[in-house]
């Protein structure tokens, strides 16, 4: 059974008369433990996906099932629950609570995901042991995401999704931290779907969704991903 | 984990935390201050009302009330007790110092407090003294006093210290603004001290204490005594009707300057939390991330308002106690106008839900504030706050917009934008300029006033006061001898209120009028003159009635003119003009230059006119104190108000600043953009404060100092310092502000992070 599926999901923003399609009747399913790449040029509507499958948003169509539960149905605190317990978020631009340290806003999560894990021992996966009192601002881009990410893995969710995770660094940075995904969602047996433009992740990818103008323009199954040290940047 | 994030965020916006503290603190403390100023002085005086029996009623007759009258007024039913009284002036014996020497006959109605010494009994021999004559006065008690009463020696040992209430005001006259224990005040003897001075019981008073109305108690008296008396509730006492004028003064006060403040406070607190909510937008939407339901980050964010609320209310209530002792307190100027024996501060009740009130309001603005921010959903919340999209506005199509520099364009689009925080601007501004135009101008008003009384009114070097019975050709004759002008003074019922009725005679030019202009009027023989407190709607030409007190006779008369009074509420006439419509009456002061004065047993107090200039100058030292606080008080309100929104402001426009600086704008040009921005609102609170400034002072004026009728009069140099100092603080804050601009990180500002 699929862990993740979508039927026939639109979402439409109005602005007085005009309607902006940023999803059209997309439909796909995804098992659980993969890794996924959503592919598509600047404002394809992969955010949106994203944000779907996120609970961030609630679709004007259409039907969003995760491990079983209907998420398109549920209201703001319903959903609020839902990310808390079910979801990992990964931004591009980290969104650290800056008046908080490492250990500090990983252990946040705590005070709302029912499973949650250790701070530490989570950001000593990452590779931060010994920057748990600092705060964000005295890290680099690249540790700053890997405390991201440990924020997102202490929750202990179903699911990882990340919106362009290496938007913000160095592509060398970048294959670190994709690498620390990778590796965290295999460890953890977790659903990792990755939000990017950038068509080298894709090659990572297990399942690669490509979209485009709202729609989903082809949906494949990549049988043999390559490994972050092989691929080209 | 979200308190810590709260008191971080708090010191990451510490200047507009502080600055928002500060405000409520200044605005709570000025609030409680001058509410528990009023209130303490009403409920001190009511304890000391009622410990010393103060009469609700007095009854005068010239004449002297008999025993059989104080057992008809006692049996009356409504009557609690009642007492014959005699109080009058009594000279010191070898001085020029004199008291006003109280006899309460039964010692039931209006007795002393007594401090220290022997209990007040009507049987005991002695004084009991005003402490605070007695330690002026280098007096103790056994030391022994001689007082001239009616022209007979009455020689006694002091055998206690009192206070009396009374003379809680104790001003030998209306003229004199302030107490002056070294020259004048009061005592007490017993009935049987009186009858061995004056070998019989003389009493033209009868003190009542009753809860019947005035109206009333006069029908039962009439009845009980079966003639006409004249008859004064405790309103028309002096020390009552100070109280009342001060508590009324008190209330007056602290229903503008501390709402100024807490409106000001509260105002850049709505705006102040906006801003703030606005910069967290992305931490919400982080939080929304997350999993925190959206109640949670409200209650968080809710929190920030309950904060500084309860940082700014808790030292501004000890701030207000700090205030309201400065002004109870018996060496302040109201201790030495109220002669207490304690000074309790006191907080009226309705202050507690006023203080939890603005606490409550405070942390409703940072709970409604996020709820905005948070009315769409995560991923909305997720997006960088933008403020609303520009349009083309009115000003933009007004011809001559595009030839305007850049910088007068930006700033001009800027302030449409952000109409909140230019009203904000402007309200702080224009509350800057009314405490320092309100400070100073009140403080002009006095000065204008003192040397109104010094040069144009007062022309004595000394005023005389007479003993009640000095008869007329005594007095005249006296007048004569010191070639002085004469007054005689007496109390009339007009429209309904008590008002002395004044006859002159000023032929030496010893005392002067002057009309609302401050023109100097000779006053005509062919009418009465009335003071501008009593002349509302009547006009010169109309005609008028008047019933003097303890007589049946009216007496209609016309108005010859409007004067400036600055002393009682008054109808003035000459003795001419007196004659004339047969008004009798009893010669009371006699104003003189002549330096030697005989020595006549009918005078029963000599006042120099220097004593009185001086006891303006104590009100003027009062008066200096309010006006540097008021000064300070603006500068600090301003300094706040316009370094917060400015750098709120500043906060907003970083990226736009980060990219004209990118785009190569030099450091100072852009200061001079900030700057130019702020300038204008000043200039533009400076217009719009000076007129309401004006008239918030002529308002304060007639509700503070009506007793004066005070000019409103506000020198040049008070308004250049008024616009110096705004214009002063807000270039110096604009300055601080942009000075930010050169530590500008433009990359790190013009980040994307959409």
């Amino acid at each position: 059974m699929a862990m993740i599926e979508f039927r026939n999901v639109s979402r439409v923003y109005r602005t007085g008369d005009v309607a902006q399609w940023a999803l059209r009747d997309v439909s796909f399913a995804l098992e659980a433990g993969k890794f996924v790449v959503i592919l598509g040029p600047s404002g394809a509507g992969k955010s949106t996906l994203l944000n779907l499958l996120g609970g961030l948003d609630s679709p004007t169509s259409g039907t969003i099932i995760v491990d079983g539960e209907d998420i398109s149905t549920y209201d703001a605190d319903t959903l609020a629950d839902y990310r808390a317990a079910k979801v990992g978020f990964v931004f591009q631009f980290y969104n650290l609570i800056p008046t908080l340290t490492v250990l500090e806003n990983v252990a946040l999560v705590g005070d709302i995901a029912p499973r949650a894990l250790d701070a530490r021992e989570v950001l000593a996966e990452v590779g931060l042991a010994e920057h748990l009192k600092k705060f964000p601002s005295a890290l680099s881009g690249g540790e700053q995401q890997r405390v991201s990410i440990a924020r997102a893995l202490a929750k202990n969710p179903q699911v990882l999704l990340c919106d362009e995770p290496t938007g913000a660094l160095d592509s060398e940075t970048g294959v670190q931290v994709l690498k620390l995904l990778l590796q965290m969602a295999q460890s953890h047996h977790k659903t990792i779907v990755i939000v990017t433009h950038n068509q080298s992740i894709a090659k990572m990818a297990d399942v690669v969704i490509r979209v485009k103008n709202g729609t989903i323009l082809s949906y494949d199954e990549q049988a043999h991903p390559l490994d972050p040290d092989e691929v080209e940047w | 984990m979200l308190l810590r994030k709260l008191l971080r965020t708090a010191w990451l916006y510490k200047g507009q935390f502080i600055s928002m503290i500060v405000t409520v603190c200044i605005g709570v403390g000025i609030f409680l201050g001058f509410q528990m100023e009023w209130k303490s002085i009403e409920a001190d005086t009511a304890q000391f009302f009622e410990e010393t029996n103060y009469a609700d009623f007095r009854l005068y007759d010239e004449a002297g009330f008999s025993d059989k009258d104080l057992d008809a007024i006692e049996k009356i039913d409504g009557v609690d007790a009642a007492s014959r009284y005699l109080s009058l002036t009594a000279g010191v014996k070898g001085t020029d110092k004199s008291v006003a020497l109280n006899v309460p006959e039964t010692g039931t109605v209006s007795v002393p407090f007594v401090l220290e010494g022997a209990d007040f009994a009507t049987d005991r021999e002695g004084i009991w003294l005003s402490d605070r004559f007695a330690a002026a006065n280098n007096i103790a008690i056994g030391d022994e006093m001689t007082l001239t009463v009616q022209g007979k020696s009455l020689t006694a040992k002091v055998v206690g210290l009192c206070k009396g209430s009374e003379d809680l005001v104790c001003v030998s006259d209306s003229s004199q603004m302030m107490p002056d224990f070294e020259s004048y005040g009061y005592a007490f003897i017993s009935d049987a001290s009186l009858r061995k001075a004056l070998g019989r019981d003389y009493y033209p008073q009868l003190n009542i204490r009753s809860t019947l109305s005035e109206d009333a108690l006069e029908e039962e008296i009439d009845d009980a005594l079966d003639r006409t008396i004249q008859l004064h509730a405790k309103d028309d006492h002096l020390a009552y009707s100070m109280v009342q004028g001060e508590t009324d003064e008190g209330k007056t006060m602290g229903t503008i300057l501390p709402v100024i403040f807490l409106a000001i406070g509260l105002l850049t607190m709505v705006t102040t939390m906006h801003r703030i909510a606005a910069a967290e937008k992305i931490q919400m939407g982080t939080l929304q991330a997350l999993g925190f339901r959206n109640r949670k980050i409200v209650r968080h964010y809710a929190c920030y308002g309950l904060f500084v609320s309860l940082c700014g209310t808790l030292p501004g209530i000890a701030l207000g106690y700090g205030v309201g002792r400065l002004f109870i307190d018996p060496d302040s100027t109201l201790g030495a106008y109220f002669d207490l024996p304690a000074w309790p501060l006191v907080m009226p009740s309705f202050c507690v839900p006023v203080v939890i009130g603005i606490i409550l309001f405070m942390t409703l603005i940072s709970h409604l504030s996020v709820r905005q921010m948070l009315k769409a959903n995560a991923a909305e919340t997720l997006r960088p706050y933008e403020p609303r999209a520009m349009k083309q506005g009115l000003v933009e199509r007004l011809p001559g917009f595009d030839r305007l520099g850049f910088s007068t364009r930006w700033n001009l689009r800027d302030l449409l934008r952000h109409k909140i925080r230019v009203f904000v601007t402007l309200f702080g501004i224009v509350g800057c300029m009314l405490l320092l135009v309100g400070g100073l101008g009140m403080k002009d008003s006095t000065i204008h006033l003192i040397d109104t009384i010094d040069d144009n009114i007062y022309h004595f070097t000394t005023r005389l006061t007479l003993a009640d019975d000095t008869a007329r050709a005594d007095a005249l004759a006296l007048a004569d001898e010191v070639d002085g002008d004469w007054q005689a003074s007496s109390a009339a019922n007009f429209d309904g209120e008590s008002v002395a009725v004044d006859v002159y005679q000023a032929g030496t030019d010893n005392i002067r009028f002057i009309d609302e202009d401050d023109n100097r009027v000779d006053l005509a023989d062919n009418g009465v003159y009335l003071c501008l407190r009593l002349a509302d709607g009547i006009a010169p030409g109309d005609e008028i009635e008047f019933s003097p007190y303890g007589s049946d006779d009216t007496y209609t008369v016309r108005v010859a003119g409007i004067l400036r009074s600055l002393t009682d509420k008054s109808i003035i006439m000459t003795d001419t003009y007196a004659e004339k419509i047969d008004l009798p009456y009893q010669i009371t002061t006699i104003y003189t230059r002549a330096e030697d004065i005989p020595d006549a047993s009918f005078i029963t107090a000599s006042q120099r006119k220097s004593a009185i200039i001086d006891s303006f100058d104590e009100m003027m030292d009062l008066m200096n104190l309010m006006v540097y606080a008021l000064i300070v008080g603006a500068i600090v309100l301003s300094v706040v108000v316009l370094y917060n929104l400015g750098t709120m402001s500043y906060i907003e426009r970083r990226r736009d600043l980060s990219t004209l600086k990118v785009l190569g704008f030099r450091d100072g040009r852009i200061a001079r953009l900030l700057i130019q921005q702020n300038l204008w609102l000043t200039l533009l609170g400076i217009v719009i404060g000076y007129p309401v400034a004006i008239n918030v002072l002529r308002t304060l004026i007639e509700a503070l100092v009506a007793e004066y009728e005070m000019r409103l009069v506000i020198s040049p140099a008070s308004y250049i310092a008024s616009f110096v100092i705004t214009c002063g603080v807000s270039l110096a804050v604009s300055w601080l502000v942009a000075r930010k601009n050169r530590h500008l990180d433009m990359v790190e500002a013009l980040k994307n992070i959409d």
